[in-house]
């Protein structure tokens, strides 16, 4: 009987530190704001998007075309190079046979023009 | 000499095409083969008898320099003027892009030969003149419909 009661004695202290303790955490601030001067208000600081497990930079904005560009093999682009330029000497000549506007600003089949 | 008539050595007579082509030393050059290097001294003329000379510069492609052709040179064609024309340096680069023979026409021997006829160098130097004029017009061409390209994607 002793022993239980003992128990119930306990089990009351330790209720009672407990309610005091959150009572201490959740205390209403409210007076305490009241007697202090005007705070100024927090500005508001944009954040950067969270980077996790990367050190890149944030990537400037980038016009669409230059983002969505894919990256071409040195082969094919040095092809699509040798193609341009005989395309466009082709026209030059051909400018040079026959010289009008027109044929000066033929258009031109080339993949690095379109 | 091949069938084809060298540009370089139009209206003179076939002794006086001749007598310039005696002149010359035939050059073999194997498939990728240089001819001569962008920058080098141009003590000769090239005529191409057989095969076909690109000509090429140098370009920066993905972080990597590039011979990039900027004209092909083929058979009856003329390679190097440089060589007769000052400051004597070649602007380009030329390599075989096949089993290639070229005739090499030394300046110092060409030009004695003009001293001696006068004709002839009167002609010769009228063919090379349309060989670089043609050259200069193209490329002029060119370079406005580049220019007419890029002032299209700004105004766009």
């Amino acid at each position: 009987m002793v022993m239980f009661l003992m128990a119930v004695c306990l089990s009351m202290f330790g209720l009672a530190v407990t309610a005091m303790a959150f009572g201490a955490a959740t205390r209403d601030e409210r007076p305490l704001e009241a007697a202090q001067p005007a705070l100024k208000p927090v500005l508001s600081v944009p954040l950067s998007p969270s980077r996790f497990f990367t050190d890149l930079p944030i990537a400037p904005a980038l016009p669409m075309a230059a983002a969505a560009r894919p990256h071409v093999p040195i082969e094919v682009l040095l092809l699509q190079i040798d193609r341009h330029v005989r395309l466009e000497q082709a026209a030059a000549e051909s400018f040079l046979d026959y010289p009008t506007v027109a044929s000066l600003h033929s258009r031109t089949a080339s993949p690095l023009v379109h | 000499m091949s069938n084809v008539e060298p540009e370089l050595l139009k209206t003179l007579t076939p002794a006086e095409a001749e007598e310039v082509l005696a002149l010359g030393t035939r050059v073999h050059l194997d498939t990728g083969a240089e001819l001569f290097s962008l920058g080098a001294p141009a003590d000769h003329l090239y005529l191409v008898d057989r095969g076909r000379i690109t000509l090429t510069l140098p370009m920066q492609v993905q972080g990597r320099e590039q011979d990039v052709q900027v004209e092909e040179r083929l058979p009856g064609q003329t390679v190097g003027w440089s060589g007769l024309i000052p400051p004597y340096r070649f602007t380009l680069k030329a390599t075989a892009l096949l089993q290639t023979e070229v005739i090499a026409l030394s300046r110092s021997a060409l030009l004695e030969h003009f001293a001696r006829n006068p004709y002839v160098g009167y002609a010769i130097t009228r063919n090379l003149a349309a060989v670089i004029g043609q050259r200069l017009q193209v490329f002029q061409a060119m370079w406005l419909r580049e220019m007419q390209r890029t002032v299209e994607r700004l105004s766009s």
